[in-house]
């Protein structure tokens, strides 16, 4: 039973991360309906950047956790503006190309200087004991990282829904063209909400860094399993992304402590199969209203 | 306050609207009609900057609208009732109140609004599109009120709707009118037109046909009804 | 471009001239050669941008160039042929892309022997190419035994290691030193497998006990273990022992989330089925300090070893995984039995190599079995220093014990027929 638990939480702890890295991509989808296939790249810069800081700068993670996402903010914002934002008019496709082509360009790039072995980044010193609760015994940071991703999660949804800034974006995303017309200069939020998408999946990636190796590649596949989950929740639906993102985890956990290797291995993708038949828009999804 | 100069537009090889020209002044209330397809939404929406195929002028109380950007329009004091009502899921009635800014000098206050249409008021807290149509098209009016907008372009905002509420829509323009809000009405109700408006364009296969006044159109009501095809 | 097209002409010419220069044109050195096209094309194959890239990659090209520097300085004036030249290609651990590329290297880059090319799917499909091409092909980072049993030929090589010299080792001398209880995970593909089956035989014969076993999707796009690890601690009896088969990159993500669940105070101790000192500089000393695990060859492990390290660094910065030795070793070996041979005929040259005994700084009581084409060479037992013992960069394996050459490899399986 408290082995039972201790799966559970920890399918939270990984759900926490698909839920951070899809709300951001649900995000930018919404806003920008921009499929950001560079997502993962930067959750790997996220984690490269805590691992740079410490290197480099010889900041701990505690500085790394706040400084890294605004970094990685501000470079989305700049790729934005320089690249992303003069295709927006065209084909999603394009869009969806370039920024698989981005993810190739950062991932050899950090290849390049760095070499493709991992590198060793530890544990915060504060957090590297575990929680104790009879049987039951859970490594403190990741509890701390899933704390800090429903932290994380929540915060988004209140801006979202309890804000001006939040009214704006969700106007915009529902209905573009309407917003526009009701005197709303929806091209000047797209900029600062691909940035905070980024920002988002940089924020997966440090919390990431102590618990996996940070190599250029890790990312690249995390995204494949993130859009399943953006899918299975419903395109651009912040509450889906979320609420899949922690169910996804928690199923995923089960299948691999529970079932043979092969059915955590397809699990996610025949539950997206299975949503796109029954539910195209998804779990949480609207169908799609006319513009 | 709105002059149209030999405006066209099309939709690729297709034109849909040809050398219209119309103007409406300040305070005044004018209807478009015209059977289906004959380019009313899209005249609408080219004076919106919704529509961006189009060649001629259209100018804003002097300005020239050019190629200024639909949000851009608004802020010089359009404001857009489209067809659809435009509720939003994600928003609250409240929410799609304050969602536009301020636009012109005699924005209606909230309470105003909400005195003035207590059914959105009762629903405030409630997600824009679970409201009734008629409170959708309540809405609509409300939210470019409250903007302050000068000249409202509204697409049919009494289609669909039972008489009760249509008369309702037609005691707010008339209302709205009286604080010097210019109207352009897209409008199908030929009774309802004569109850609100001034003056009525008639738009066929992409041109405007006919200018009548009010004392035209009841008139030539059985004419009109055919030719509208209604 | 328009200057380019005037001159075309006097460019084309001197490219000629240049071209000619290179090629050196004329009769070849090394009289009497009989090289069917004057000159050895050595080809590595491997993976140069994904998660092999350090343990080989582009430094395996490197250690081959120093194998054909050493052979053209020991034979000089009588050298089979002064013309000996090195390609690659990066296979990106697909067994198709490396089917083509060996197919390109053999057919149209005259390559005479491919070496190296990890991923033992990729592997496999290069030992297939070199069969009908016949062409040699040396294996050196793959592990698959089937590479010297059931899909062996007479062109392929498995030099370096392979699953039974892993399990052998750490399998048996860990349940020798106590660990009784195993909890075997692996990598849910045929390396993965393979390395079970050989993990858990060791460990029976050895007197020990495999609780249970539980894969992992291979690729792993979530890069996460933990289910797996928590796993550990429900399992009756309980282990005393995590056996962990992934490698590279997934290893390195398994050790770090092993160290987080603190399984070893838990009482459960970590064995590393295939570690490469570049893992250790990955993850650093100390997440893996005390671990035991059979490792090939180590840099640091005498004189011999240390003094090709330090060519290698020289050209590279980095010191050599035991790959990158073998690589060396297999390239010059190759260049040896040409010059013995006098022929670069590939049967000519595989007849000069089976049976033969090596000692070089690779192999130590090296034989290259004529039975089924696996060179087996002393393995060694080593255990992971804590950063407090590492003396110098890259000084991270205490080597415990050396296992025998007999004893490191199993005897011909049976299955293999040249």
């Amino acid at each position: 039973m408290a082995n039972f638990l201790e799966q559970t939480v920890n399918g939270l702890v990984n759900g926490g991360f698909y839920a951070m890295l899809a709300l951001g991509l649900a995000v930018i989808f919404g806003m920008l309906k921009v499929v950001n296939f560079a997502h993962g790249a930067f959750y790997m810069l996220g984690a490269f950047g805590a691992y740079l800081c410490l290197r480099e700068l010889g900041l701990s993670f505690w500085w790394a956790l706040p400084l890294v996402p605004v970094v990685l903010g501000v470079l989305g914002m700049g790729l934005e503006r320089a690249v992303i934002h003069r295709l927006t008019r065209l084909d999603p496709l394009y869009n969806f190309l370039l920024t698989f082509g981005l993810t190739l360009i950062l991932q050899d790039l950090v290849k390049w200087r760095y070499g493709v072995s991992a590198n060793p980044y530890e544990v915060p010193a504060a957090l590297r004991g575990t929680l104790r609760a009879g049987s039951f015994e859970f490594p403190a940071y990741r509890v701390f990282v899933f704390g800090f991703a429903v932290l994380a999660c929540a915060a988004v949804w209140w801006l979202l829904t309890r804000t001006r800034i939040g009214m704006v974006v969700r106007a915009a995303t529902e209905r573009p063209e309407l917003t526009g017309a009701l005197g709303i200069d929806v091209a000047r939020w797209t900029t600062p909400v691909f940035g905070f998408g980024v920002a988002l999946a940089g924020l997966a990636g440090v919390l990431a860094a102590p618990m996996q190796a940070v190599n250029p590649l890790m990312g690249a596949d995390l995204i494949i399993v993130v859009f399943a989950v953006v899918v299975i929740g419903g395109l651009g639906s912040i509450l889906g992304s979320v609420a899949t993102g922690f169910g996804v985890g928690i199923a995923v956990a089960w299948a691999q402590a529970y079932a043979p290797p092969v059915v955590a291995q397809v699990l996610v993708f025949v539950v997206m199969a299975a949503v796109l038949l029954w539910r195209p828009a998804g779990l949480f999804g609207r169908e799609e209203t006319p513009a | 306050m709105l002059r149209v100069d030999r405006l066209s537009a099309g939709y690729g090889e297709a034109t849909v609207l040809r050398d219209v020209s119309l103007q409406v002044a300040a305070g005044e209330v004018v209807t478009l009609c015209g059977r289906n397809g004959a380019g009313k939404t899209t005249l609408l929406r080219a004076i919106m900057g919704l529509h961006r195929q189009v060649q001629g002028r259209i100018e804003l109380l002097g300005t020239d609208l050019g190629r200024l950007p639909p949000h851009r329009r608004a802020r010089l004091g359009l404001g857009w009732v489209p067809d659809d009502r435009g509720a939003y899921a994600t928003l609250s009635v409240a929410e799609s109140l304050t969602l536009p800014p301020v636009v012109g000098p005699e924005p209606w206050p909230l309470a105003r609004v909400y005195e003035v249409f207590p059914a959105l008021y009762a629903r405030r807290g409630a997600a824009a599109n679970t409201l009734s149509g008629g409170e959708q098209q309540m809405l609509a009016l409300a939210r470019v009120l409250r903007m302050g907008a000068r000249l409202l372009l509204c697409d049919e905002p009494t289609e669909g709707l039972s008489p009760l509420l249509v008369g309702q829509i037609g005691t707010i323009l008339r209302e709205a009118r009286t604080h010097g809000v210019t109207v352009l009405l897209v409008e199908q109700n030929l009774h309802f037109a004569t109850t609100v408006a001034d003056r009525h364009y008639v738009l066929a296969e992409g041109r405007i046909v006919e200018a009548l006044d009010n004392d035209d159109v009841q008139a030539r009501e059985h004419e009109l009804l055919s030719y509208l095809g209604i | 471009m328009r200057t380019i097209r005037i001159r075309k002409p006097l460019a084309l010419a001197a490219a000629a001239l240049v071209l000619a220069g290179c090629g050196g044109g004329g009769p070849r050195g090394g009289g009497g050669s009989k090289l069917t096209d004057g000159k050895i094309v050595l080809g590595v194959l491997n993976d140069q941008s994904g998660g092999y890239a350090d343990l080989g990659g582009k430094n395996a090209v490197v250690a081959v160039q120093l194998a054909i520097d050493d052979f053209k300085a020991k034979y000089g004036a009588k050298a089979v042929t002064k013309d000996i030249t090195v390609v690659t290609a990066d296979h990106q651990n697909k067994p198709d892309v490396a089917k083509t590329d060996a197919q390109q290297m053999y057919d149209r880059q005259g390559v005479d022997a491919i070496f190296d090319v990890p991923t033992s799917s990729a592997a496999l499909a290069v030992a297939d190419v070199a069969k009908q091409d016949k062409r040699l092909y040396f294996n050196i980072s793959a592990a698959s035994d089937d590479l010297n049993g059931k899909s062996c030929n007479k062109f392929t090589f498995h030099y370096a290691y392979d699953t039974n010299m892993l399990a052998n080792g750490t399998g048996a001398a860990d349940t020798e030193g106590g660990a009784r209880n195993w909890y075997l995970v692996y990598p849910n593909y045929a390396f993965g497998q393979d390395m079970t089956r050989g993990f858990t035989q060791a460990v029976s014969k050895a007197g020990g006990h495999v609780v249970a076993t539980a894969g992992s999707p291979f690729p792993n796009p979530t890069e996460d273990y933990s289910s797996l690890l928590l796993k550990a601690a429900s399992l009756n009896p309980k282990p005393d022992t995590l056996g962990v088969m992934q490698a590279g990159a997934d290893l390195q993500n398994v050790v770090k989330q092993y160290n987080q669940f603190k399984l070893k105070d838990r009482g459960i101790k970590l064995a590393v089925g295939l570690m490469f000192i570049t893992d250790i500089h990955s993850l650093g000393p100390d997440a893996l300090a005390g671990t035991t695990f059979t490792d090939a060859w180590y840099w640091n492990f005498d004189q011999t070893n240390r003094s090709f390290a330090n060519r290698f660094y020289a050209k590279t910065q980095t010191r050599p995984t035991f790959a990158h030795a073998a690589n060396y070793s297999a390239a010059l070996n190759y260049l040896e039995a040409v010059q013995a041979a006098g022929t670069d005929d590939a049967a000519t040259v595989v007849g000069n190599l089976e049976g033969k005994k090596i000692n070089d700084v690779f192999l130590r009581n090296g034989t290259v079995r004529a039975a089924d084409h696996l060179v087996t060479h002393d393995a060694y037992l080593a255990q992971v220093k804590p950063s407090s013992q590492v003396a110098e960069p890259w000084d991270y394996e205490k080597i415990i014990k050396t296992i025998p050459a007999d004893q490191a490899f199993n005897p011909p399986s049976g299955d293999c027929h040249l």
